[in-house]
């Protein structure tokens, strides 16, 4: 799997995938991306160099809350838990990303 | 709950940043392994474990910047660069340790002497008044048309008759109150001197002040020869009385009376005057005040409380019809109309005219000299930052933010400042310490119409100062910082990154920077000269005080006070028993000598009244339209001991006794009485109890009665046998230095009148010199002020010149080589300076003719745009200003181009 073939996440998404992915259950950080990557049918690329500091945002934002814990590997991994105002938030930004996706299939469709 | 999620994650952030780097750390190594061993499973073998993770490492990519970004999102990476910053500044300043003391000293003096002022002008002009709703109390004062000579007034106190017909009368006051300074004699184990007011009912209620004791006065009490009864100070009745738990209804022995103790003030509370222990009733203390033949003796200051919903313009103008009526109410008693009333808020009351305006000018003179400082420091930082020219542009060449940059250089100022504000606060406690010892009489801020209450002594670093020395603190980082730092920055990369010669430089940022400079010059130059112009009509108007003919000669004269308890009724008991003190206090040695008057000079004159020429009986006499005199009651030997100089007739004696009443007055009572022809012997009536028709017998020299700036009216002399009083001050001039003598004096009239209290003992030059401390206080700061200007702007010249020659050296040298004189190199340079001078001296003077016009009431006898001052100040600019350009002139000159053009 080459780098050249994925393709950039759209800007402002990464937050909402993150969101969406730890809906599930709270996973560590290399996972997330695993998750976002495997979903995307490896399309989307989650750089480590956004990864993180998106992490760091949504804690700061309290839509995440992140604890210590053991990971299956034996090596102790930080665990990552969305919070009620992340779900909150979520539900706003897949809202509003809807609503710009239509817009945006509107115009493509009369050009 | 989000909120709480984010704060307990910030916190976290915040107070650990070591356990989260290595959090952070051993996330990424988390991750890159679980990479590693999935790039391993997923090459089937082909890769070993360690290919692996170096795959997994080079995948994941820079650590070091991942973790950078992720603590700018995290918020500490404001933190990081505020204290990369710091480290930064702090490098920064001790590579240059000369620069950075000179900058500490000039902003902690500056700073400093900022928050002195302020905290004077604070205590004495911003801090509230301790009394409940301050704002709405207001200062009702009897207004008196001009006449005779003497100037109208508004700040005159009420008589206690009209102004009873004014409370009648008035709707927009909810209470309004009366009271004066009493002072009395109390008798405890001895007998002491102690300062009251008598004041009415409504005093504490007015004021809104409860008694921490006790109870206010009633309205019974306040009626002619009311009971006798007193309220004493919290510190009277800690310090005198013992903190007795049982003092109400003892009673005090006050001037041979008892009087009841009906209460106990709260602590801290001395008044309106700012200085009582005691308060009585005006009924029991003043009883004649009631009758309305005493409707002209207007002793007593009014203050009012606004009534809810009335404002202070709509109280006024009531005040102002009102106070006709009430005096009109007494023309059948011979008062006579024009007099009314105005009212002001209290608050604008609480200090002389004069110091409030002479702290404001300092104020703003202060002010000047930090901006002066800020300009100088904001060069110093051009000439720095011209040094700093290729760090800077090779920085912002690979991508630093200018943002940041600016930021970087302001943190280096704020530092400097906040530096200098902590040693200016040194600096400033000290000042506020001076300057609230300045006042040890109390004499400045209650000089005319001043409360007590605000005083110098209340002068100190508080909270609030502090809070000032911050904001100027920060505000000071931002003046002189903010200009270079923007100028250091400007995108002149290319000019500054070529490894330009000195002339390409010159061509490109340098000339901006240059202008800059000029610019900050021109403008030190102008607050320079608006300071040494302020300074110096104070200075010259100082000089001009100095210099008043006083009347009397001040020096090696004692002064005290003393209060005899003999009555004064018994004239000629009192009169022996004046002789015999004088007689002993001119045995002692040292003692040349010895005299009673009533009144010393200098402060505010003591009573005044009104003469006719004839002496006819006083009832056919207009009291309102004879002209005023002054009444001093002396001893003979009063005009030797002074040095007053007769100029006609003769002296008073102490044959002077007796029925037939003599008097002396002094040249411009002889003047504007008898124009044309001699007083002497010529018979005169003044209102005084039985001075109707009094002979003339000398003429005197003039005396400054009232203050040192204000012309001599007219005055008389009247015997002390011929007008016993119980008060005296006594006069001793002596031949050796006049302090020594306190003791042996106290001990002298101890032992003729054991029961006398003798207080205020002090020299008369003291007195002379506390009449001219407003004058001096204002004029010597503002000196300070202005020295500490001229030598900012003098050192700000001469460092745009120095530097403006180092800059041009290679252009000097070529001039020199094509063949230029040194004459001419020292003409360009020269020439240059002063054009930036000639520049600054304009401005400044157009902005001092104005600004000056401020001290218009501050000044005596000199005009706010003196020409003579003003020439010397712009000569002294001038003359600096050519000098701080000639000196880096002089080393252009001396250049040699071989080393110019090789450097």
């Amino acid at each position: 799997m080459s780098h050249e073939e994925r393709e950039e996440l759209l800007k402002g998404t990464l937050d909402m995938l993150i969101l969406q992915t730890l809906t599930l259950q709270p996973l560590h950080g290399y996972a997330i991306a695993q998750h976002i990557e495997r979903l995307s049918g490896d399309v989307l690329a989650v750089e480590q160099g956004s990864l993180y500091p998106a992490l760091e945002r949504l804690q700061k934002r309290g839509w995440v809350t992140s604890k210590w814990g053991p990971s299956p590997t034996g090596r102790r991994a930080r665990y990552y838990t969305i919070t009620a105002a992340g779900r909150r938030q979520l539900g706003a930004e897949i809202t509003s990303f809807d609503r710009v996706l239509a817009a945006i299939q509107r115009v493509l469709q009369r050009a | 709950m989000s909120f709480f999620d984010a704060l307990r994650y910030r916190w976290r952030v915040l107070t650990n940043p070591n356990s989260y780097d290595r959090e952070m750390d051993e996330e990424f190594r988390f991750h890159q392994s679980i990479e590693a061993m999935q790039q391993h499973h997923a090459a089937r073998g082909l890769l070993t474990t360690g290919e692996a993770r170096v795959r997994a490492r080079r995948r994941f990519g820079n650590t070091t910047y991942h973790k950078e970004e992720s603590r700018t999102m995290s918020g500490l990476g404001f933190f990081d660069t505020v204290s990369q910053d710091l480290r930064f500044a702090i490098r920064t300043l001790r590579r240059t340790p000369g620069f950075t003391v000179v900058a500490i000293l000039t902003l902690a003096l500056g700073i400093g002497a900022n928050t002195a002022i302020f905290s004077a002008v604070d205590a004495m002009l911003l801090r509230p008044l301790p009394y409940r709703e301050p704002d709405k109390l207001m200062l009702v004062s009897v207004t008196i048309p001009a006449s005779h000579g003497d100037a109208p007034r508004d700040d005159a106190p009420w008589s206690y008759l009209k102004a009873q017909v004014f409370r009648g009368a008035q709707r927009v006051f909810s209470d309004l109150t009366l009271s004066a300074n009493d002072n009395i004699t109390l008798q405890q184990e001895v007998a002491t001197r102690e300062q009251g007011e008598v004041v009415d009912e409504h005093y504490l209620p007015t004021l809104g002040v409860q008694p921490a004791q006790g109870r206010n006065f009633l309205a019974e009490e306040n009626r002619p020869n009311g009971k006798r009864v007193v309220l004493v100070s919290d510190r009277f009745w800690q310090a005198r009385l013992n903190a007795d738990p049982n003092v109400l209804g003892k009673t005090l022995d006050i001037g041979g009376a008892p009087y009841t103790v009906i209460g106990v003030m709260p602590p801290r509370f001395a008044g309106l005057t700012g200085h009582a222990d005691f308060w009585f009733t005006i009924g029991a203390r003043r009883p004649y005040m009631f009758d309305a033949n005493e409707a002209w003796d207007h002793e007593f200051t009014m203050v009012a409380r606004l009534a809810p919903g009335v404002t202070a313009a709509r109280a006024r103008g009531d005040v102002v019809t009102l106070g006709k009526r009430a005096n009109e109410a007494f023309l059948s008693h011979g008062e006579v109309s024009g007099w009314g009333a105005t009212a002001k808020p209290l608050d604008r009351a609480r200090v002389d005219p004069i110091i409030r305006r002479s702290l404001l000018v300092l104020l703003g003179a202060v002010a000047f000299v930090l901006l002066i400082a800020c300009t100088n420091l904001a060069n110093l930082f051009l000439v720095r930052s011209s040094a700093r020219q290729r760090e800077i542009a090779v920085r912002l060449a690979i991508g630093a933010a200018r943002r940041r940059l600016v930021r970087q250089l302001l943190t280096e100022t704020l530092l400097l400042a906040v530096l200098g504000g902590l040693a200016g606060l040194t600096v400033a406690w000290w000042g506020a310490r001076a300057l609230s010892t300045l006042d040890p009489e109390r004499s400045l801020g209650t000089h005319n119409s001043g409360l007590g209450v605000v005083d110098f002594a209340t002068i100190h670093l508080d909270w609030r100062a502090l809070l000032f020395a911050g904001a100027a603190t920060v505000v000071t980082a931002i003046l002189f910082g903010l200009v270079p730092a923007m100028q250091a920055t400007r995108p002149s990369l290319t000019a500054a990154l070529k490894d330009g010669t000195a002339d390409q430089r010159l061509r490109a940022g340098m000339l901006r920077r240059l202008t800059t400079r000029n610019a900050l010059v021109v403008l030190e130059l102008a607050l320079a000269l608006v300071l040494l112009a302020g300074s110096g009509v104070m200075v010259h108007s100082l000089a001009k005080l100095m210099g008043v003919d006083l009347g009397f000669q001040p020096e090696r004269v004692l002064t005290l006070r003393i209060s005899t308890t003999t009555s004064g009724d018994h004239g000629d008991s009192l009169a022996t028993f004046y002789q015999t003190l004088l007689t002993r206090l001119r045995g002692l040695p040292g003692v040349e000598s010895a005299a009673l008057g009533n009144c010393p000079p200098l402060t505010g004159g003591c009573s005044r009244t009104i003469a006719w020429v004839g002496g006819h009986n006083p009832g056919e006499v207009n009291k309102g339209n004879e002209p005023p005199i002054g009444v001093e009651i002396v001893t003979p030997e009063w005009f030797k001991t002074l040095r007053v100089p007769l100029l006609a007739g003769r002296l008073l004696t102490n044959a002077d006794r007796g029925p037939a009443k003599v008097m002396v007055i002094n040249a411009t009572a002889a003047r504007r009485l008898w124009p044309n022809e001699s007083p002497v012997g010529k018979m005169v009536g003044i209102g005084m109890g039985g001075f109707d028709s009094v002979t003339v017998v000398g003429v005197v020299g003039d005396i400054r009665f009232n203050s040192i700036d204000s012309l001599p009216m007219s005055d008389a002399y009247v015997s002390y046998y011929q007008s016993p009083r119980s008060q005296a001050i006594v006069f001793l001039r002596t031949a050796i230095d006049p302090t020594s003598l306190a003791g042996p004096a106290r001990a002298a009239i101890r032992e003729v009148a054991p029961s006398s209290p003798i207080y205020e003992i002090r020299t008369l030059q003291s007195r002379v010199s506390d009449a001219m401390a407003q004058a001096s206080f204002s004029a010597l700061l503002l000196s300070l002020f202005a020295a500490a200007a001229l030598v900012l702007a003098v050192l700000g010249i001469y460092g745009v010149m120095a530097f403006g020659v180092s800059q041009r050296t290679r252009e000097i040298g070529i001039r020199v080589a094509l063949g230029a004189e040194r004459r001419d190199v020292m003409r360009l340079v020269v020439g240059q300076g002063a054009a930036l001078t000639a520049l600054g001296l304009g401005l400044g003077l157009i902005a001092a003719l104005s600004a000056t016009q401020l001290l218009r009431s501050l000044l005596y006898d000199v005009a706010p745009s003196d020409p003579t001052t003003f020439a010397a100040v712009v000569a002294i600019l001038g003359i600096a200003g050519v000098i701080a350009s000639w000196l880096p002139a002089r080393r252009a000159a001396r250049l040699e181009p071989t080393d110019a053009l090789r450097d």
